[in-house]
């Protein structure tokens, strides 16, 4: 008996010790507003500051700059935040010693209060400090607000019973060895612990266990078949997203020009490319390595300026006597004489060229460049981008994730149905403006009277089978 | 023997024969090893270990499945994206479908530069936007695997490919500008075709075409020529008739132009309140034609007694009129007291009468124009302002042909198109003289039994790669403009013979010369007849975007001038025989041309309900005890999926035939159809049914004749095991006889029945039907509104009346519904194969179909009413009927078949896992099952099957894929399927609606049968938007919906059949 009482009384301990290390981790808030700092980083930050704080990318990682400004007055940071060219040309040191590490990328003026800037801070070092406990998602874009995580309290909760599950077995035990002590006068031979483990019972519910657990195991893993969230595959042409849609913003519909009026966003073809890349001949991060091939797929040769005429018919010794001249001639702009390692440079970016527009179906460099194609619905699922798009009004975003910061692209989400179903529940009809709608009379008037204040998806069918599968 | 309210679908159902009843009864009926799997397929008497062993192989395949890498796909784009197209978005192109005579103005869907489906250009005045169900399945033909890859020789019929530069080099080295050329043909209907020829000539001068057709219409334009003046066929305009006499023309079915006329015949075919007048129709034949079977009034006769029946007609006008008779054959009684009777109906409808003919007799002709002109037709519902030139073909201009090859005559001989080595009856005849032309080219894209012949082949484009123009009516233009690059080295006949002719108009250099040549003719030709563009670019295009052109036409009245008697003399005589043969075309095979299409080889025949063949059509009649019998008792056992195969002996030549039973046949008169029984045609099309041309002869005239008098039929002499006719299948509502009880009982719901009478499933009297005299349609309204109300008083005893828990539903939003009126379908099949067309619909083959397998998601039943002898015929467009308290919904065990807000039977292939619960279910039988992997997407090659024992199973390869629509599912093996109501146009015209910022348009959304429909007898609509025609449709007294009483509350409603039946006829 006394076994038992000090074990729940240990039992009870460890769990409550548990389950108030969960909530004192929730609680440890301090007095700037977090949540606050997380909206203005995602709002403001995010496109160029890694959401991370560890890694660097269009900007720094941001994770520890209060350190690193640890040295100056508060106010600096504040003002560096708020205008950073205005105190790089005052000639603060630390302002200086970033602009001569990060030039010519500017960071943009921003317009907050101290307390913005504070909460921020504390965003950021939030984020860089905490302990990662779930696994982030693999887009890493904004995640979504994280429920309080109950594993731990569960495993507590699990050892408790099974302590007290042991514990109860145990005194059965005794207790059976008492009574037939009492009944025979003899101490019968206890069981060994190999004979405990190894009888039916225990068998019994270890392979019990194991069915439950494979179970449990192969359904969802093969509920994921097939799915290939986070997919990043390297692409033919090193095309960065980044680059495009954020240093340079360009609208997600000047490429993908389908996804306001098809069910497909359209890759773009690459005399859409053109439109700039005839103008802009070396790139900014891998020079003329990555651009040539569009010109090696549309036959447009960069020495002239010209496209060439018959390119189809071209031999690929004729196409590579013009690339190599290409890259050869900014080799030297460059350095001013074809050296030995510029020959190797202009050889390696020409077989790159020949191995990124060719592959076992497709043997010519001139062509489609064949793109690895990262988000696959089943050929049963029927999707519409522009109901999304033009009807819906969603951003690419919600999808897709902060495209614009990726360097190279993945996919963001998991493009289960459970996904799919989830936002239609979730998501408001848009209305507004838009006379279709007027055929629901009863939602119109509902909401004109205030008994309703959105019509969503699934309220209109959105959820129905044929909606999607057909 | 009379019967006025009752329809039959068959003997069995009149016999009472209590097959019928158990095959009723089964849902999933077939032949007696319906349910077995093909010895191609897994032994499956397996054991435990088996079963073990299986479940380790799959558990190792999912295993190795599941630990592979995800396959690496890519995304394809443009190199440079021309404009117009959008991937995704469909774009539509103006051409014309033209097979021969054949014609159809269409409007052509193409996805991501594909075409993928045919609808019917609205713009046009003679097809107005319907379509058939041969231009339906033309777009298949375009991805068919048995074309040409590139010019080629035949030696031996063996094709070997040539370069196009080595053929031109072959032809023109071989051609002689003195040279007897002849360009061969069916008719050729497009004037820049002319013009190529006329260039052609112009090198060559002793070049002719030799046009014919193989189903003929050669006395016609004889007659017409002899004695109205014009060597063409008229302007026919049957919605200006009250009273139409055919003579075997099938106008609605194969008869010319049957798109344009099924659209006329409608007009006045549509009862109404609004519309209580309707047009009498008596078919004058020898057997059941689609026409014929629409007809009000059918006066049977043999074959060889049509010169009597049409002189004794001219004879009863003549004397009504005060003309003088004519010597007129002698003809049964029956017919001749109808045929007194119809001409007195003539008589009265003076001026909007219409006598047709499909006679190709010349005499019978003449006097059918006698008749037009003593009806004073000319000018009111026949004139040649806008004449026909749908055919052109003289049967004499073939067998000159035939004499002059024979002679040694001919140098060259050019085949455009036609099939002489098939569809002559002397066939061998030609073959003999063909052989002895020393160059042979033939055009044909795929392989033909003339082309085995030639000596070149340069195979020509199909239709729709093709640039090209057509004159089906004169002053009535239509272009055809390519849709897709050529998939094969091919060239259109008509730049090849320009080239040939080495014509300075073709520019060689240009990347399309035809193309060019095409718009440099146009600008000669057709630029100066029009003024409302000014300059030729604006005409072109506005011209290539609507695909027609008018211009008005000058041709003047025409006025009868001939010698009757002369005719009378040469008109058929009857031949006394106890026998005849009677030979006809049908609609999905016409004369042979569309054999190798699997589309239309599994489209029934409308009339004898029939797929891949053609079948002896033998009549049916009281044994005078007690059972309807077949011609000599055969077939009895149609129902369970056999027939008999019996030797028919035509002038001494034998050909084993399997016989169907065909109700509406005359006593001595069996009849076979035309085109079958193709050999070098591609493996779909090979060896399906038997070749009858032989069968046909040449009368004095020159003239083919369609039909035998020295005909004898054996008895049974094998057993066709794998009888394909689906009139059997999927029946709702047949009553029978309980052989144990003697009660009547509604065979179909055996088991309800047995469960307790009382239940609304098992009522006997169930509504499938309503057909009535125009005489007595009030009576029918009457007796509608009785039926309507007694089944609304059932179906509100249940415990959960439908208004009472459903008031919320549908209150909203769209609720979609559909009406098809009875009296508009012809029967004719055009929805069907548009429904095939666009979505996706397998191909099953004969074999699977006679088990009862066939996959259509829209049937079209046949029922007979009236008259046993001698019935009417309704036909019944059958698909799923969407019912608001669906059967099938409620016993899904996955719910994969369930009801959307919109009131659509939604389906869920990839949730089903096959119980087939729901079709068990389903009183209107029209969900399917894929028993087999017909679309080969499974991945165990097993389940697959060939159709026609090819090696490749159709459907497989990624020619043929290309026809499907990229919107529509591509159903695997084990789920079930049915009609969608076009879900995927309905939620495209949704988001077209949405994007445009507007509300949904009635008529915004039609569904592929709906548009495909040549009569307009299906109307789709959204029950909730008032101002919906189909709302106005629902309306109508004649309306009412299959099954009513058994509370489905069916999305679609039906018109009751009304006929304008003369008792006094027949």
């Amino acid at each position: 008996m006394m076994d038992l009482k000090r074990f729940t009384a240990y039992a009870l301990f460890l769990c409550f010790f548990l389950a108030t290390g969960i909530v004192s981790a929730q609680d440890a808030a301090p007095a700037v507003d977090l949540t606050e700092g997380e909206t203005l980083f995602k709002n403001n930050c995010a496109a160029c500051h890694n959401k991370n704080m560890k890694d660097n990318l269009t900007g720094p990682a941001l994770g520890g700059v209060q350190d690193r400004w640890a040295d100056y007055p508060r106010k600096d940071l504040y003002s560096w935040v708020n205008n950073s060219q205005a105190l790089i040309n005052s000639g603060h040191p630390r302002a200086v010693e970033l602009w001569n590490q990060w030039k010519p990328t500017v960071m943009s003026n921003f317009n907050f209060s101290d307390q913005q800037i504070e909460n921020i801070l504390a965003y950021v070092n939030d984020v860089y400090t905490r302990v990662p406990v779930v696994a982030v998602t693999p887009g890493g874009g904004t995640a979504a607000p994280q429920k309080p995580n109950n594993t731990l309290l569960f495993l507590g909760l699990f050892a408790l019973l099974a302590v007290v599950a042991l514990v109860l077995a145990r005194i059965i035990s005794n207790l059976d060895y008492l009574a037939k002590v009492q009944e025979t006068g003899e101490a019968p031979p206890r069981k060994t612990l190999a004979q405990i483990l190894t009888s039916k019972g225990i068998i019994a519910f270890v392979v019990f266990l194991v069915v439950v657990l494979g179970g449990y195991t192969t359904v969802n893993n093969a509920i994921n078949l097939g799915r290939q969230q986070g997919y990043q595959p390297d692409q033919p042409i090193k095309f960065s997203h980044l680059t495009h849609a954020g240093t340079h913003k360009i609208d997600c519909n000047y490429c993908h020009d389908g996804a306001r009026r098809s069910k497909h966003s359209v890759i773009p073809a690459a005399n859409t490319c053109m439109n700039c890349h005839k103008a802009i001949k070396v790139g900014s991060t891998y020079g003329t390595a990555e651009i040539s091939k569009i010109y090696a797929s549309i036959g447009f040769d960069p020495n002239t300026d010209k496209y060439i005429e018959h390119y189809d018919a071209m031999s690929q010794a004729d196409i590579e006597k013009i690339f190599k001249k290409w890259f050869s001639d900014n080799y030297i702009k460059e350095k001013n004489t074809l050296d030995a390692e510029g020959e190797l440079l202009v050889k390696n970016q020409w077989e790159d060229l020949v191995a990124s527009l060719t592959n076992p179906g497709k043997d010519k460099v001139q062509g489609p460049i064949e793109w690895i194609r990262i988000h696959n619905l089943p050929d049963h699922v029927y999707f519409n981008h522009s109901q999304h798009v033009t009807v819906g009004k969603l951003t690419c975003q919600t999808c897709h994730g902060t495209v614009e910061a990726m360097e190279v692209v993945q996919q963001f989400s998991p493009l289960s149905m459970g996904w799919c179903v989830n936002c239609h529940r979730k998501t408001e009809v848009q209305f507004a403006n838009n006379p279709y709608y007027e055929a629901y009379k009863k939602y119109h008037e509902e909401m004109a009277s205030g008994k309703r204040d959105k019509v969503t998806v699934e309220e209109i069918g959105g959820v129905e089978c044929q909606k999607c599968h057909y | 023997m009379k019967n006025k309210n009752e329809v039959w679908i068959g003997v069995e159902q009149l016999n009472n024969d209590p097959v019928l009843n158990e095959l009723s009864n089964q849902e999933f009926a077939g032949p007696e090893d319906g349910l077995q799997i093909t010895e191609k397929t897994l032994e499956l008497g397996s054991s435990r270990r088996d079963f073990l062993k299986f479940l380790g192989f799959s558990l190792g395949a999912a295993t190795l499945a599941a630990s592979c890498d995800i396959p690496v796909r890519r995304a394809i784009p443009y190199v440079i994206k021309p404009d117009t197209i959008v991937p995704g978005v469909a774009t539509y192109y103006a051409s014309s479908f033209v097979q021969g005579g054949d014609y159809c103005a269409v409007l052509v869907k193409t996805r991501e530069g594909r075409p993928i489906k045919i609808e019917g250009n609205s713009l046009s005045t003679i097809t107005k936007g319907a379509t058939s169900a041969r231009a339906q399945a033309s777009v298949l033909s375009l991805y068919d695997t048995n074309r040409f890859p590139q010019a080629g020789t035949m030696e031996d019929g063996k094709f070997r490919k040539i370069s196009w530069e080595d053929l031109d080099k072959a032809v023109t080295g071989a051609l002689n500008p003195k040279d007897e050329i002849r360009i061969l043909a069916n008719t050729l209907m497009s004037p820049t075709g002319q013009q190529a020829i006329e260039e052609f000539q112009a090198k060559y001068p002793n070049t002719k075409v030799v046009m014919y057709d193989a189903v003929s219409s050669s006395a016609m334009l004889e007659a017409n020529a002899q004695t109205l003046g014009t060597q063409s066929i008229p302007d026919y305009h049957f919605d200006k008739a009250d009273v139409i006499v055919s003579f075997g023309a099938d106008f609605l079915g194969t008869w010319i132009s049957p798109i344009e006329y099924a659209a006329q015949y409608a007009v006045n075919r549509k009862v109404n309140p609004e519309h209580p007048k309707m047009s009498r129709h008596i078919q004058v034949e020898s057997h059941l034609s689609m026409t014929g079977s629409n007809a009000d009034n059918r006066v049977l006769i043999k074959p060889s007694e049509m010169g009597a029946a049409i002189a004794t007609l001219y004879n009863e006008l003549a004397a009504l009129n005060g003309a003088t008779s004519v010597s007129a054959p002698s003809l049964n009684d029956k017919a001749k007291a109808a045929l007194k009777k119809a001409a007195a109906d003539l008589n009265a409808a003076k001026g909007k009468a219409l006598v047709v003919s499909g006679s190709n007799n010349i005499g019978e002709q003449v006097l059918v124009n006698a008749i037009n002109a003593l009806l004073d037709s000319y000018g009111q519902t026949i004139d040649f302002t806008r004449a026909s030139m749908q055919r052109k073909g003289t049967d004499g201009a073939i067998q000159g042909l035939i004499r002059e090859m024979g002679a040694g005559a001919i140098n060259a001989v050019f085949v455009m198109g036609a099939n002489p080595a098939f569809d002559l009856p002397n066939a061998d005849a030609f073959k003999e003289a063909f052989a002895k032309v020393p160059m042979k080219v033939s055009f044909a894209n795929i392989p033909d039994e003339t082309t085995a012949l030639c000596n070149f082949v340069a195979p020509a484009h199909h239709y729709l790669e093709s640039w090209g123009d057509v004159e089906p009516k004169r002053g009535l233009y239509s272009l055809i403009q390519p849709t897709i690059a050529p998939l094969f080295k091919t060239r259109q006949a008509e730049e090849s013979l320009l080239r040939w002719a080495g014509s300075p108009n073709l520019k060689l250099d240009s990347d399309q010369p035809y193309f060019e040549y095409l718009r440099w003719n146009w600008q000669q030709k057709m630029f100066p007849k029009q003024s409302r563009f000014a300059t030729f670019q604006i005409f072109w295009d506005s011209t290539l975007h609507d695909g027609v052109f008018e211009v008005p036409s000058d041709a003047g009245a025409v006025s009868f001038q001939g010698d009757v008697a002369d005719a009378a003399s040469k008109v058929s005589k009857p031949s006394g025989s106890e026998l005849e043969i009677a030979f006809f075309e049908t609609v999905n095979q016409g004369a042979g041309q569309y054999a190798h299409n699997p589309w239309l080889q599994e489209m029934p025949d409308p009339v004898a309900r029939t797929v891949w063949g053609n079948y002896l059509a033998i009549p049916i009649f009281w044994d005078g005890s007690n059972e309807w019998q077949a011609f000599k008792g055969l077939n009895k056992e149609e129902a369970k999926g056999k027939a008999d195969i019996v030797e028919v002996d035509v002038n001494g030549s034998t050909q084993r035939v399997t016989c169907v039973r065909q109700f509406g046949q005359p006593e001595g008169g069996v009849a076979l159809a035309l085109g079958y029984g193709r050999q070098i045609v591609g493996q779909a099309g090979k060896n399906v049914g038997v070749n009858v041309y032989p069968w046909c002869s040449i009368d004095a005239n020159g003239n083919t004749q369609y039909y035998a008098t020295s005909v004898s039929v054996s008895d049974r002499v094998e057993v066709e095991n794998d009888f394909a006719c689906v009139q059997y299948h999927h029946t709702m509502g047949v009553k029978g006889t309980d052989p144990k009880t003697n009660e009547v009982i509604n065979v179909d719901e055996k088991t309800v029945m047995t469960l307790g009478a009382g239940y609304q499933g098992g009522l006997t009297d169930r509504t499938i039907i309503y057909q009535a005299n125009l005489k007595e349609v009030e009576e029918l309204v009457e007796h509608i509104h009785e039926k309507r109300e007694e089944a609304k008083e059932l179906n509100e005893k249940t415990l959960y009346p439908f208004d009472k828990y459903t008031e919320n539903l549908y209150s909203q939003g769209h609720h979609w519904g559909m009406h098809i009126d009875l009296n508009a379908c012809t029967g004719c099949g055009a929805c069907q194969v548009a429904c095939v067309a666009e979505n996706n619909v397998p191909v099953v083959g004969k074999k699977e179909v006679s088990r009862h397998h066939e996959m259509t998601w829209l049937r079209i039943d046949r029922y007979f009413y009236g008259d046993y002898e001698n019935p009417n015929v309704v036909y019944q467009p059958m698909m799923c009927q969407h019912c608001d308290n669906a059967p099938c919904e409620n016993v899904c065990p996955v719910a994969a078949t369930n009801h959307s807000s919109e009131g659509l039977n939604q389906m869920t292939y990839n949730r089903c896992i096959g119980t087939r619960y729901c079709a068990n279910n389903c009183p209107y039988k029209v969900r399917r099952f894929n028993w087999l992997d017909y679309t080969t997407a499974d991945i165990f090659p097993a389940n697959e099957y060939a159709i026609n024992g090819e090696d490749l199973v159709f459907g497989s390869d990624n020619l043929t894929r290309m026809v499907l629509n990229p919107d529509v599912t591509v159903r695997s093996r084990g789920v079930i399927e049915k009609c969608s109501f076009c879900v995927q146009r309905i939620q495209e015209g949704k988001l077209t609606a949405k994007k445009e910022g507007r509300s949904l348009r009635d008529g915004d959304i039609k569904t592929a049968c709906q548009t495909a429909c040549p009569t307009g007898a299906i109307t789709f609509g959204d029950l909730n938007n008032e101002e919906a025609e189909l709302n106005k449709k629902l309306k109508e007294e004649l309306n009412y919906r299959v099954l009513e009483e058994i509370n489905t509350q069916a999305s679609v409603n039906y018109s009751a059949r009304i006929n304008n039946r003369d008792e006094a006829i027949s």
